[in-house]
């Protein structure tokens, strides 16, 4: 009990730095995606192309391998030295942002025709189209698959501890190498199932109150 | 004068002739109807009207303006008709630019056979969208006249449900509501009772029958052989995308000439 109040401050630190990852990911990842959605379905090819190459990328390589990469991109190719922090971030907003862009991609997809052809009967501009038609229904019909991508952010977080980010996971690592037991490793996972329990009830609250038009079976 | 006229419509796909010289003229106040097996062309013929379907060449002159014209001594707009080739090789006829365009298709109103109400909004929200955010009319004015088209088609009730609680005959008649909506001069239905159960196409019918009585301009696709036949003022009938046989209900359904029509009709019949 004693060393569980030893180590709790310190692990309690990387939580919030963890979080403050995770929170920041999303504020940018999430309306990022939206663009480079749109843009994989522009009639500008160079758009296309670069907005198809970008979310290739992304999502088919490792992202450990984007966050080495840009740890050490800035100090060798630009001279400009930047934290663990902030690196972590931009790796993991255009990590996710490309994976946000195919869920919001398919979502757009599957709104029928029919509701082009009402807008375009009504006389709605293309901008109320997207913005007042298609966006809510996408919104719905997007939110359990990027919930469960939120769900996965939660425990990717965990490896911005490779370029040393004093996250949550990087603390109790060191603390289970100094201490030689495992009980820090066991904190951290409390901690990570308490963090998707809430994110998991809040996701889900989300859900019911744009789901309340659906169809009754 | 005519309120809708179109001249010598053709329309082609890549692989088919969709419309093959089709000529219409519709005068306000009138219903018509066009009947024809599936894939006959009614349903193009209609949806070009109101540019969900664009000509390839031809004339569509709406309330007096031209909106979409391949004849060179025509006016569409400021420009002169012409025949337009596209990058991809396909060709289609001259029409107004974007803005003007919106405000023709704006005089039209269209009815789906798959009602295509926008899910996420209230029977009422349905209704006042386009008047407010398109024609800018007021939101308190939008709604009354919301609340009236409600009650004209039975759906007082209905005012802020979901569209996703309704029947299929109520959500039809709430998308007929939604056409209204817009005052347009000329009201398309296409097939709007297919995809309803044969116990509930009555409900849809009697609104259209009643808007008819009211002197409503309407062009109604359908395969209700008795609507056509007891509603409409002129049944036109099409086969592989020409006009067969146009004439009064009487005539079309008591008369045919056609060796088609006929055909079609005992078909009709027997099902």
């Amino acid at each position: 009990m004693e060393y569980f109040s030893l180590i709790l401050p310190s692990l309690l630190r990387g939580t919030v730095i963890s979080i403050e990852l995770f929170v920041a990911t999303l504020i940018f990842a999430l309306p990022l995606g939206l663009p480079i959605a749109l843009g994989e379905n522009s009639k500008v090819a160079p758009v296309r192309w670069f907005c198809k190459g970008f979310v290739y990328v992304f999502r088919g390589t490792p992202l450990m391998l984007q966050l080495f990469f840009f740890y050490f991109f800035f100090p060798i190719y630009l001279n400009i030295r930047w934290n663990a922090f902030p690196v972590a971030v931009l790796t993991f907003v255009l990590n996710y942002s490309a994976y946000f862009a195919e869920i919001y991609r398919g979502g757009i997809k599957s709104i029928g025709a029919g509701q082009y052809e009402a807008a375009h009967s009504l006389g709605l501009s293309k901008w109320q189209t997207f913005k007042d038609v298609v966006l809510p229904q996408m919104t719905r019909i997007v939110i359990p698959p990027v919930s469960n991508e939120v769900i996965t952010l939660v425990k990717d977080t965990a490896l911005a501890s490779c370029i040393a980010l004093a996250d949550l996971m990087r603390v109790a690592q060191s603390t289970v190498n100094r201490d030689g037991t495992l009980t820090a490793y066991i904190i951290a996972a409390g901690i990570y199932l308490i963090f998707t329990a809430i994110a998991t009830v809040v996701l889900g609250k989300m859900e019911d109150r744009y789901s309340k038009y659906e169809e009754v079976a | 004068m005519a309120l809708l006229e179109m001249k010598h419509i053709v329309k082609e796909y890549p692989n088919c002739k969709a419309l093959n010289d089709v000529s219409l003229s519709v005068e306000p106040g009138e219903t018509v109807a066009i009947i024809g097996p599936s894939g006959s062309g009614k349903s193009t013929l209609l949806r070009c009207v109101n540019c969900l379907v664009r000509i390839t060449s031809g004339e569509i002159e709406l309330d007096g303006k031209i909106f979409a014209s391949s004849n060179p001594e025509s006016m569409v707009g400021d420009r002169k008709g012409a025949q337009i080739a596209d990058k991809s090789g396909n060709t289609e006829a001259q029409y107004l630019p974007e803005k003007q365009l919106k405000e023709a298709v704006c005089e039209t109103g269209m009815v789906f056979q798959h009602f295509n109400l926008f899910p996420h909004m209230t029977c009422l929200e349905n209704i006042t969208y386009a008047p407010i955010k398109v024609k800018g009319i007021d939101r308190a004015k939008a709604v009354s006249r919301g609340e009236e088209l409600l009650a004209l088609v039975g759906l007082s009730a209905k005012r802020d449900e979901y569209p996703g609680r309704l029947s299929g005959g109520q959500k039809q008649r709430i998308a007929i509501a939604r056409a209204l909506a817009m005052d347009p001069d000329v009201m398309l239905f296409d097939e709007p009772t297919s995809a309803l159960d044969p116990e509930i196409t009555g409900e849809v019918l009697s609104v259209m029958r009643q808007l008819s009585d009211a002197n409503t301009t309407m062009i109604v696709v359908t395969h209700e052989m008795g609507f056509a036949k007891e509603v409409a003022d002129r049944v036109i009938f099409m086969n592989e995308g020409r006009i067969v046989e146009e004439g009064t209900p009487k005539e079309i359904f008591e008369a045919p000439k056609s060796v088609r029509l006929k055909e079609f009709l005992g078909a009709m019949l027997k099902a």
